[in-house]
């Protein structure tokens, strides 16, 4: 396995579970399922639209979110949105994302080096 | 759009009925929002199509994914024994089927290379079934198994729960079992072949003269399923012992439970009329091996005549031990 090849497995660990979060964070409003690959690519965040539907039908099904059909435009479009326990979920989500943050700043920007070693 | 269709088809396809007249809607309206995108005011081209369908992936995944789980037939905290068996069952299956074509080239050298072929024939026909049966007897395992391992999941993790490790007396070395299904495949193949390979071999200054089988040829084919049931469960006794890696009084249990089936199974057999070759004193007698009337001749006769009972008794008594010995094992601790 090369660098790149390394980059990429490990790049994909890591994606898989901050997608969740990415799309928990886009869904206080209903979106259907392509707007939503379009919106997290503009912001930088990018998902395999083979990945991202059959995630929102599984955090539906785990009543994370809601679905609603709209047939009134040209295109009949499921439309996805946070479910109350989908909110709360996603908040305290959020505080657990800021301490590994926080926690991982600390350990990548020391790069090892323990301050309170034998020094 | 026929693509489209066809690519909404083999992923509903691989889906539970209930979910596929949804999913399928969901998915037409996904690839069309991702088509228009890429036609804008334009007509959607055939090459479109093709890069939106590979950027969603083989249906296969796709339906993969929607699943959210993996369906095993052999899970993978069986995928180790599983390969070990089968590669035993494998190697010990050629080793027997060599044994055969050594025999037959014995018994008849003038068709060596009929025999070669045929050698070669059966390990390329056998090889599948081998395959077969292996998995399917992981696939019973795996399936017996599985309530287990969720109940397992359920129990909270406490380290004071922690299995001691096993006496050394109680742990199941593993050539053990690996020997055990080694000799059973062997004497299955022997048997799938011809029950004449089981007998007095007869050798002269000028090579192999004949074999005089114990066992009844004419009536042995209505023996030989219950044979190779007998043969099976042994092999099976040995995958748990294989896996299990200890002895422990569950393992006692199945055991117990296989041995006593198989002592039935063997009386059943080795009792039935014309089990055995009613000739075989007369040619022993006339191969010169014996002279009628002489002291050998009544120990060999005496022998013979008992044989039944005796392989019984063997059966039993090493049947018994086994379950006896398992037993002690276990309780040590």
């Amino acid at each position: 396995m090369n660098e790149k090849e390394h980059i990429d497995k490990l790049m994909l660990e890591l994606r898989r579970g901050t997608i969740t979060i990415g799309v928990l964070s886009q869904l206080s409003s209903p979106k259907y399922g392509y707007s939503l690959v379009s919106l997290l690519e503009e912001k930088g965040v990018h998902v395999e639209p083979g990945t991202l539907y059959p995630l929102l039908r599984r955090l539906e099904k785990q009543g994370l979110l809601e679905s609603k059909w709209d047939t009134n435009e040209a295109r009949p479009r499921k439309y996805y949105v946070l479910s109350e326990v989908g909110q709360k979920v996603f908040e305290k989500l959020c505080v657990e994302w800021e301490s590994i943050v926080q926690s991982l700043e600390g350990l990548i920007t020391n790069k090892g080096v323990d301050k309170n070693g034998d020094g | 759009m026929e693509m489209v269709n066809r690519y909404i088809y083999a992923v509903t396809q691989k889906l539970p009925q209930s979910q596929r007249e949804d999913i399928a809607a969901e998915l037409r309206s996904l690839i069309e929002d991702m088509l228009e995108e890429r036609a804008g005011a334009g007509d959607i081209s055939d090459e479109m199509v093709n890069e939106v369908l590979l950027e969603l992936g083989s249906p296969r995944e796709m339906a993969q994914k929607y699943r959210g789980t993996k369906k095993y037939i052999i899970g993978p905290e069986l995928y180790d024994p599983f390969l070990i068996v089968l590669k035993i069952v494998l190697i010990s299956m050629s080793v027997g089927l060599g044994i055969v074509f050594v025999i037959e080239s014995v018994l008849d050298p003038a068709n060596i290379l009929d025999h070669f072929v045929s050698f070669i024939v059966t390990i390329v026909t056998g090889f599948p079934q081998a395959l077969g049966w292996v998995t399917f007897t992981f696939m019973l395992i795996h399936f017996g198994g599985g309530l287990k391992a969720d109940e397992l999941k359920l129990e909270k993790w406490d380290p004071t729960k922690l299995q001691p490790i096993p006496h050394p007396k109680k742990q199941i070395k593993r050539y053990e079992p690996i020997t055990g299904i080694v000799f059973y495949v062997i004497i299955i193949v022997l048997f799938a072949f011809s029950s004449n390979f089981f007998g007095i071999y007869r050798f002269s200054d000028a090579g192999f003269q004949q074999v005089m089988p114990f066992l009844n040829e004419e009536s042995f084919s209505q023996y030989m399923p219950f044979v190779i049931l007998l043969l099976a469960i042994f092999i099976v006794k040995e995958c748990l012992k294989l896996i299990s890696g200890k002895w422990t009084m569950k393992l006692v249990a199945y055991t117990a439970v296989i041995n006593i089936f198989s002592l039935v199974v063997v009386f059943f057999i080795i009792t039935g009329p014309a089990f055995w070759n009613p000739n075989f004193m007369m040619e022993l007698v006339q191969a010169g091996l014996v002279t009628e009337g002489s002291e050998g001749f009544r120990v060999v006769e005496s022998i013979w005549v008992n044989s039944t009972k005796i392989i019984v008794a063997l059966f039993l008594i090493g049947l018994v031990w086994d379950i006896v010995d398992g037993f002690i094992k276990a309780r040590k601790d």
